[in-house]
This record gives structure tokens, C-alpha cells and sequence, in this order.
């Protein structure tokens, strides 16, 4: 018996040290670093560090949503609040510890979810896997934050990036096949374990009043019509929105040869994100209820961002222009 | 699913043990086969026919080699001695093509599946046109731990053969769980029969000790596997993989990275799986013992995985060391050529296929044998300097007892390892001339200073890491040595202070940054009120 009071006890207090440790870890450690961590905890330090009810809409999903989605091309046309909260190859349970996450502090109107994750195949072990681990770093911040301890012997070596956008500038043509929609008869499915974080994540966005929307960003490398046709087929029966841009190359005025930084796996900034985001914003105009914070001095920081954000690009604009004339960097 | 994976730990281990415990005594060893089949099935699929081909034939041959024993025992009763020499030898003889068989299929299968393609490049190369291309099939898979378990299926047959030491197992599912106990499966330990049989099928239930004793080995396995070696690994691969960008101290940082890796990875792994078997009350062999601490490449062999070595020499050096050829080099030059050298060349007779083996074993790449002969031969010049290195002692008066004797050997031993294990890890045994060549080459102390080192993947934060998880472990490794059991040391403790030291290892970390932040904090609150 009291081999058993000493098991229960050792876990009680692991327990405890595990839990004190991280709280500690997300409440103090994360603010006094100002949510800046290296790496793939990135987006979840930073929402933690970001004020209170001040996001209108959260975009997740692997690379391709914050390749695609300029967050202050949308303040800056709309005033919407976005947070890219997407990570490089994100599965999808990470997608949904990720989203809960941020409903802690932010109750977004929309969360747009990039359906490439949607096909990420890793077969029994590895999901299983994925979601232990994605489990347990999200009750158990402390192992989510382990690496943080560097930070004190190494500066951490921070990029720019806008609410979760990164500015890439880089171009690389694609050079396959213009029609990579055409019609095929046959779905791909998606994994089970998907569906089952597919409709966990619908779940969680109904508790939080926030409209799911689907959407596939333009990607000949990634996309095709048997996911198109699967990803239609799940959202007719469920009643969600999808949004194929892939479908709408032409109306976005998209040029494969100019607006992806690498062979049509990913959109550059000036020409694939700028795009794509202003037609999102007008798309999100007509079809949702957003208010326009461009005037509300409590969004002033953001004003500063766009600031920033826009004298950049304007300067990669400058040196794509002096590439076109010279015909170097290409 | 590797062993240091939260699947592992988190989830199959509990699952496992938990119906382990539920299942009558009788059936836990089927549960643990049960458990050791899907896991190697959720390594390698299909492949599990393999190990179910392996196991069956071992079973089959097992037997056989029993039956033929049985046999021959009834044959020879109430024959005359002469009668019975002759039946017996006919006997023997049977079982020596039924062994032969078994033999040659495991090898065969191993051989074909493993080295086969290593085999027709080189045989191509020296023939200059392509030699038995097609052969195999370029994606045909070899599945996971084959080197493994073919080495205790050998052994297993080669101990009934022998007779004396074991027993044939009847029911299969024993010979099974012997060859395919799921802790062992991809990294060994390689065990005899009789090293296991003893704890593997009790089937007895849970206990608090075994529990405890086999989490905390496997938490130890993890510190060391995650803590230091997946770390040393970043900087390791950036170097052996680039090798021509990088020149002489940098090469030799790596080549002790690489040690150190090696080293941590393994013998951590090996932690994880005798902790796992702990757990069950299953007492796996140990595969290190503090193998920095040898005086000797021989001694170095004693200490570091252990089992391969012990396996080669119950099944490669003993039986040629007393085969005929040996016994009769050893009458011939005993007459002709003296003590010393025939001691020399016998040992050269029995430990040249050892050497060779080893190095195979490790892999189809010629620097994995150039590896097990780069040993050979150090082992060779040890055996032949010997009577001249104890002459030149006792002309000096120094005792090899003395510490700094042995501290000298050791790091002798020391550079012999990271100068082995340099060539074992280069893409190549022309890689590996080229690093060696330029290590000492263009060698200057200051490229450990000028940066280069944090280049490499890990930042100074990574190295103190590593540095830190070094000590640890080799102070803990020290104590081992001088007989201190650290584990039974810590239990003393009481309890205040052992959580005290399993805070200051485990969360270091966060109490690093939070003590830092706070003074930092402290220190601008400081600033402020004296402006």
C-alpha cells in the first residue's frame, strides 16, 4: 500500500512541477521575450503575447497559407485584423491545438483554413505520434517552450514578419502544365485522422462563433481537381464555404511565370500574395460582416506595421524593376 | 516508432504492460510476442515474414538437432565401444549437414539481402563489366533488425549443437519471443539463449522495483539520446557531410563529436531497451561498461557493445581457435619458431575472421572493413609489442599499475576510438583518407576559435548543453566504474534533496531563464530608481 501512496504521490508532484513550470513558462516567460521564439513555436508565442480580442480573422495551415495571405495587404485595404498562424508542413492536429490556442485570447470572426494540410498522409504511427506530442505540449507548455533556456546564453536571431506573413521576394517560374485543374473523374481522400481533427476543428470554431472557410491557395505544385473535388464534396455535405482560388487563376490575374518563388510550390510576395489577399479582402467584404479598425487608435500599432511593411515592398519592387531592366536575377 | 519516440514510451510500453498485467501468468510471454509482432509490424509491414521465416526455420532446426541426439542415443544402447564410435559418428554427421543447413539458409538470406549489391559492385569493378546485374531487385527492402536476430538464431542453433549448454525450446512461441522480444528488435542487444531464458518467459507479474528501475533507465537512455546526442548529430552530419569545406582542428571536433554521438545514441538506446525489458522483470545484457575508461583497443572491444563481441567470440574465435588448423600451427611452432611468434600468429588465426566479421557485420562499405581490420591490426601490434613494452617498464622502473601509466594508456585509447570512428562514420573510406589526411595536415588550434564552430548547426547554448550532458554522464559513469550504484545512492537520499537534484537536471532550463529574467528584471528596476 504504501508503494502505491509513493507512486501516486510522485506523480502528484511531477504533476505539479509540470504544470507550475508551465505556467510559468507561457505567463513569463514567453511575455518577457515579447512572444519573439525562433523556430516552429513561433505562431504560438506570439498569439500569446498578442493583445486580447484584437484579431478579426486567424488563417492556419501548412506553408502555403502564410505564403498566400498578406495580413497588412488586408489592413491596409480593409482594416481586417489577420494572424497567419500557419507553420512550414503543419498537420493537422497542430492546426487544432494551434487554433484553440488562440481562442484563449481572441474570439476572430473567421479562421480561414489552407486545405493542403488536409492531404498530409503520415500513416497510423506517425499521427498517433503527431498527436501526442501536439497533446502534450498544449496542456504542457513547459515542453513546448524546453529550448527556451538558450535564449540566455544566444541571442535569438529574429526575421521580420507581419502578423505571421514573411516577405519572400524570390522568383522562380513554374514551368508545368498551365491546366493542372483540368477535371478528372476520381477523389483523393483524405487520411482518417484528418477528418477526425477536420471536424474537431468545426467544433471548436462553432464554440468560439467563429465561421470556418475553406480555402485552397494557388498552387499548381501542390493542387488538383481530385483534391479540389474531394475538399467540394466534404463542404457540400457539412455546409461549410470553400474557396478554390486555383479555380481563379485568371480572374486574379495570376502569371506562373512571375508571382511563385519557387517553381509554383509557393506565391511571392509581390506578385502571388498581393494578389491573392486583395482579392480575399474584397471576397470577404461581400460576404461577411467585418468592421474596419483603420481609425481606431487603439490599432494604431498596426498602422505602424503596414508602414513598415509597405516601404518594404516598395523596395523589392524597386530591385525586381532594376532585374527587369538588367535582366539579372532571374 | 524508434525506442526514444513519445509514441513508445507514452503509449505502446503502458498498453503493453498494462494487458500484460491483466493476461494470466501462462499467457503473458504470448501477449509480450503479441505486442513484439505489431511492433515490428508497424516498423516494417509485411516484412514480419522474415522474422516469421527466421523463427520457424530456428524452431525447426532446433529440434531436428534434438531429435538426431535422441536418436543417436537410443541407437548406440547396448552396443559394444567400437560399434558405438562408428553409429555415433553417423550420427554426428547428420547433424552437422541439418546445423550446416540452418546455417547456410540465415546467412544466405542475409547475405543476399544485405551485402549482395556491395558484392556484384565490386566484383564488376574488377572485372570491368557488370557481373550477375539483376539479381536482386533494386526495391526489395531488407527489414529492420535482420543483423540482429539472425546473430541470436545462429547462436541459438549453434548452442544445441554444441549440446550441453541448452535445450531445444518445443513450443515455438518461446523460440519466438527469443528472437523477436520487441526491446531488442532493431538495436540488440544480441542475447544467447542462455542469457535470457532465464527472465524471459516467467511471465511474473508487475513489481513497483522493476517498474520504477526500468523508467528511470529509460529517462537516462532519453537525456542522453535527445540531450546530447540529437545535437551532436546537427554538427556531426554538417562536417562528414561537406568534409571538403571544412579542415583540420574542425575535422578533429567532429570526429570527437562523432564519438561523443555514437556513444550517447547507442548506449542511450541500449537504456531505453534493458529499462523496457526491466519493466516485464526481464533482464537484458548490458552492451556497455564505461568503454572510455579502457586501457586497450582489446579492453575498448570488452566495453563497447559488448554482446557483438562476446557473440563472435563464442561462435567464430573459440571454434577456430581450437579447430585442427590452429592446433596444429601451434605443435609446429612451438618447435620451430618459438613461444612469442606462434602465440602471435595463433592469435592472428583466430581473431583475423573475428576482425573481418566485425567490420561486415557493421555494413556492406569498404570503410566499415577497413574499420573491423583497422582494429585488427592495433590489436595484432598490442599482442607483438607486448614483451618489449614489459621489458622497457621494468627497465624503467615504471609500474603500469600507477595512475599516470593508465591515464596514459587511456587517452592512447582515446585516440585510437575517434581516429577509428572517424573512418566508420566518413562517406566513404576515400572520404574518411581525405579528413584523416587533412585533420593533420592543415591542424591549428585557432579554427576551434575563429567561428567556424558555430556554423555548424548549434549555437554556443547547444555546446554548453552538450558539454554539461557530458559531464553528467561521465561523472555518473565514473562512479559506476569505482562501484557506485547511483540510482541505489540517490534512493538514500531524502526526499527534499533527490527532487532537489531531479529539479536542478530537469528543469535547469526554465529555472535558467526565469532566475536570469528575474535579475535582469532587477537589475533595470536598479537602473530606473538611481536615474
Amino acid at each position: 500500500m504504501s508503494k502505491i501512496k509513493r507512486g501516486v504521490l510522485f506523480i502528484v508532484i511531477l504533476a505539479v512541477f509540470l504544470l507550475a513550470s508551465s505556467v510559468g513558462m507561457e505567463c513569463y516567460v514567453v511575455h518577457q521575450l515579447n512572444g519573439e521564439v525562433t523556430g516552429r513555436n513561433r505562431p504560438f508565442a506570439a498569439l500569446t503575447v498578442e493583445p486580447e480580442d484584437t484579431l478579426d480573422l486567424l488563417v492556419a495551415g501548412d506553408s502555403e497559407s502564410y505564403n498566400s495571405v498578406s495580413t497588412m495587404r488586408l489592413w491596409d485595404d480593409k482594416g481586417i485584423t489577420t494572424y497567419d498562424c500557419g507553420q512550414g508542413a503543419q498537420r493537422i492536429p497542430e492546426t487544432y491545438y494551434m487554433l484553440k490556442h488562440a481562442f484563449k485570447k481572441q474570439s476572430p470572426k473567421i479562421v480561414i483554413l489552407e486545405t493542403n494540410t488536409l492531404f498530409r498522409d503520415i500513416g497510423a504511427v506517425k499521427s498517433t505520434q503527431e498527436i501526442l506530442t501536439q497533446a502534450g505540449q498544449y496542456y504542457l507548455p513547459v515542453f513546448r517552450y524546453h529550448n527556451l533556456w538558450k535564449t540566455v546564453v544566444d541571442e535569438p536571431e529574429m526575421h521580420t514578419n507581419y502578423k505571421g506573413f514573411v516577405i519572400r521576394d524570390e522568383v522562380d517560374p513554374y514551368e508545368g502544365k498551365p491546366d493542372y485543374m483540368k477535371k478528372k473523374k476520381k477523389c483523393e481522400t483524405m487520411p482518417e485522422y484528418v477528418k477526425v481533427y477536420l471536424e474537431k476543428i468545426e467544433e471548436l470554431c462553432e464554440k468560439n462563433n467563429a465561421q470556418l472557410l475553406l480555402v485552397s491557395m494557388p498552387s499548381p505544385k501542390n493542387w488538383n481537381h481530385k483534391r479540389h473535388a474531394e475538399i467540394q464534396k466534404y463542404a457540400d455535405g457539412k455546409g461549410i464555404t470553400y474557396l478554390d482560388l486555383n479555380k481563379k487563376v485568371e480572374e486574379l490575374g495570376l502569371n506562373w511565370t512571375e508571382d511563385t518563388q519557387d517553381k509554383g510550390d509557393h506565391l511571392n510576395v509581390y506578385g502571388g500574395a498581393e494578389k491573392v489577399t486583395s482579392y480575399l479582402g474584397n471576397y470577404l467584404e461581400e460576404n461577411y460582416e467585418l468592421e474596419d479598425h483603420r481609425n481606431d487608435p487603439t490599432y494604431e500599432a498596426w498602422n505602424q506595421l503596414a508602414k513598415q511593411y509597405k516601404q518594404n515592398l516598395a523596395r523589392i519592387q524597386g530591385k525586381i524593376e532594376v532585374a527587369k531592366e538588367t535582366g539579372v536575377g532571374k | 516508432m524508434g525506442y526514444h519516440s513519445i509514441i513508445y514510451i507514452f503509449l505502446f510500453l503502458p498498453v503493453c504492460l498494462f494487458v500484460y498485467q491483466l493476461a494470466p501468468e501462462k499467457w503473458r510471454g504470448r501477449v509480450l510476442l503479441g505486442f513484439s509482432w505489431i511492433f515490428f509490424y508497424l516498423l516494417s509491414g509485411k516484412l514480419l515474414v522474415y522474422l516469421l521465416g527466421t523463427t520457424l526455420l530456428t524452431h525447426c532446426i532446433g529440434i531436428w538437432l534434438t531429435v538426431i541426439r535422441m536418436q543417436e542415443a537410443k541407437a548406440v544402447e547396448g552396443l559394444e565401444r567400437k560399434q558405438k564410435k562408428a553409429v555415433k559418428m553417423e550420427y554426428q554427421k547428420k547433424g552437422r549437414r541439418v546445423f550446416a543447413l540452418g546455417i547456410f539458409i540465415l546467412l544466405g538470406i542475409l547475405g543476399y539481402l544485405k551485402y549482395f549489391d556491395f558484392f556484384t559492385v565490386n566484383l564488376s569493378h574488377l572485372f570491368g563489366h557488370p557481373v550477375l546485374e539483376g539479381w536482386r531487385p533494386e526495391n526489395l527492402l531488407m527489414p529492420i533488425g535482420i543483423s540482429f536476430y539472425t546473430l541470436q538464431a545462429i547462436g541459438y542453433m549453434t548452442d544445441v549443437y554444441w549440446g550441453g549448454t541448452i535445450q531445444a525450446e518445443t513450443e515455438i512461441w518461446r523460440t519466438a519471443l527469443f528472437l523477436g522480444f520487441f526491446p531488442q528488435i532493431m538495436e540488440g542487444p544480441i542475447a544467447r539463449y542462455s542469457d535470457v531464458a532465464d527472465t524471459l518467459y516467467t511471465g511474473k507479474s508487475l513489481e513497483y522495483r522493476n517498474v520504477v528501475d526500468g523508467y528511470v533507465r529509460i529517462f537516462w537512455g532519453l537525456f542522453k539520446k535527445m540531450v546530447i546526442a540529437d545535437r551532436m548529430a546537427l554538427m556531426v552530419n554538417q562536417v562528414f557531410d561537406h568534409y571538403a569545406d571544412y579542415h583540420g582542428a574542425v575535422i578533429l571536433a567532429a570526429a570527437i563529436g562523432y564519438v561523443i554521438q555514437l556513444y550517447m545514441e547507442f548506449s542511450g538506446c541500449m537504456d531505453i531497451i534493458i529499462g523496457s525489458g526491466k519493466l516485464f522483470g526481464i533482464c537484458l545484457p548490458e552492451n556497455f561498461r564505461q568503454p572510455f575508461c579502457a586501457k586497450n583497443p582489446s579492453e575498448f572491444w570488452r566495453r563497447w557493445h559488448i554482446t557483438l563481441g562476446a557473440w563472435f567470440k563464442a561462435y567464430i574465435f573459440y571454434p577456430v581457435s581450437v579447430s585442427g588448423l590452429v592446433k596444429k600451427w601451434n605443435q609446429y611452432g612451438r618447435k620451430h619458431c618459438g613461444k612469442h611468434i606462434t602465440r602471435l600468429v595463433t592469435s592472428a588465426i583466430a581473431l583475423f575472421p573475428v576482425w573481418v566479421a566485425n567490420g561486415v557485420w557493421h555494413g556492406a562499405q569498404w570503410n566499415y572493413i577497413f574499420y573491423g581490420m583497422y582494429y585488427f591490426v592495433l590489436i595484432m601490434l598490442g599482442i607483438a609489442v607486448e614483451p618489449v613494452r614489459d621489458h622497457i617498464l621494468e627497465v624503467c622502473h615504471i609500474d603500469p599499475e600507477t595512475k599516470i601509466w593508465r591515464t596514459i594508456q587511456i587517452a592512447k585509447t582515446w585516440v585510437i576510438i575517434v581516429v577509428g570512428e572517424l573512418f566508420f562514420r566518413a562517406n566513404g573510406l576515400k572520404a574518411g583518407w581525405y579528413m584523416f589526411c587533412n585533420m593533420i595536415k592543415h591542424f591549428d588550434a585557432g579554427q576551434l576559435t575563429d567561428g567556424t564552430l558555430y556554423t555548424l548547426g548549434l549555437e554556443r547554448a547547444d555546446y554548453l548543453a552538450v558539454i554539461v550532458g557530458c559531464l553528467i554522464v561521465g561523472i555518473v559513469g565514473s562512479m559506476k566504474e569505482h562501484g557506485i550504484h547511483v540510482q541505489k545512492k540517490m534512493g538514500e537520499l531524502a526526499v527534499p534533496v533527490r527532487w532537489g537534484i531531479v529539479l536542478c537536471f530537469d528543469y535547469r532550463y526554465f529555472n535558467l531563464r526565469s532566475v536570469w529574467g528575474w535579475i535582469s528584471d532587477s537589475r533595470s528596476d536598479l537602473r530606473r530608481f538611481l536615474r
